[in-house]
């Protein structure tokens, strides 16, 4: 784990974060100091987890779909859900043009052992606006 | 390039620059990080932050305090799951207790009081040592 950065949070830009919460109140000096080097953990934590997933993905580029997967396997994220809610399942194609990745799940068929298995017998079935399977809610 | 936006509170986030600055010194160097995943984690850092402020905002009440203090910030990293971060963050407040101490001492002693001479033997002194300078200086200019 690298410990020394250069660049820090604003503390004082923390306060105010914090302060949108009605229900907070006065902070002492030192709390958004502590808040600023948990954010720095928190962040690096983050970053690691996800980059595995970028590895394994054979990407080089960090993308939101890492990111997502991160969060949904790690317990400690679990407070991210909602924020990642929106982000594209890496199984869809890639419509936010972020395409480097050599997804192993690709929506442009091949027939045999597609992993998606919605099982529609339309030959591969994705679960994005592909628009021709049935079982999507 | 400035990403100031003053609107509500509700756009309250963290400044672009310097969380791109972190993420690249965070970054193994083979792999790139893509802008909108840059702005998802800033997203994820200001949630980070709510959570932390919500939960020691409830140790604080719990404990009839007005203030949140460091030690409900500690508690409340225990009770989210994230000991991992204590050791280093306890490091954070040691400094900063020394250095309140530090900047305490020399607000109220004063160092006039602290030398232990009076004013007069302290201008004297003064004007010693200018005239020392003086003389290394045009020792020096030979």
């Amino acid at each position: 784990m690298r410990k020394k950065y250069r660049t820090k949070f604003p503390v004082a830009r923390i306060k105010k974060i914090m302060q949108m919460d009605e229900d907070v109140g006065k902070v002492a000096q030192a709390t958004p100091i502590l808040i600023s080097k948990a954010l720095e953990l928190f962040m690096q934590s983050l970053i690691d987890e996800a980059c595995l997933e970028t590895r394994a993905k054979n990407a080089k580029r960090l993308t939101a779909a890492h990111l997502k997967k991160t969060i949904l396997d790690k317990e400690q994220f679990d407070f991210l859900r909602d924020i990642v809610q929106n982000v594209p399942d890496p199984q869809a194609g890639s419509s936010s043009g972020a395409g480097d990745e050599t997804n192993n799940s690709s929506t442009s068929g091949s027939g045999g052992g597609s992993s998606s298995g919605s099982g529609s017998g339309s030959g591969v079935g994705s679960t994005s606006g592909v628009g021709s399977t049935s079982g999507v809610g | 390039m400035s990403d100031n936006e003053r609107g509500n509170d509700d756009e309250l986030s963290l400044p672009k620059a310097t969380v791109q600055k972190l993420i690249n010194e965070m970054m193994p160097d083979d792999i790139a990080c893509a802008k909108d995943t840059r702005d998802l984690l800033i997203e994820c850092c200001v949630e980070f932050i709510h959570l932390l402020a919500s939960e020691a905002n409830d140790i604080c009440e719990k404990e009839m305090k007005k203030t949140i203090a460091a030690e409900h910030v500690i508690a409340a990293l225990k009770a989210l799951g994230f000991e991992e971060y204590l050791p280093e963050v306890e490091v954070v407040l040691q400094d900063h207790k020394t250095q309140q101490r530090v900047k305490d001492k020399d607000r109220k002693s004063g160092r006039l009081e602290h030398s232990g001479r009076t004013e007069e033997e302290l201008l004297m002194e003064q004007t010693r040592l200018f005239a020392e300078a003086k003389e290394r200086h045009q020792t020096q200019q030979n």
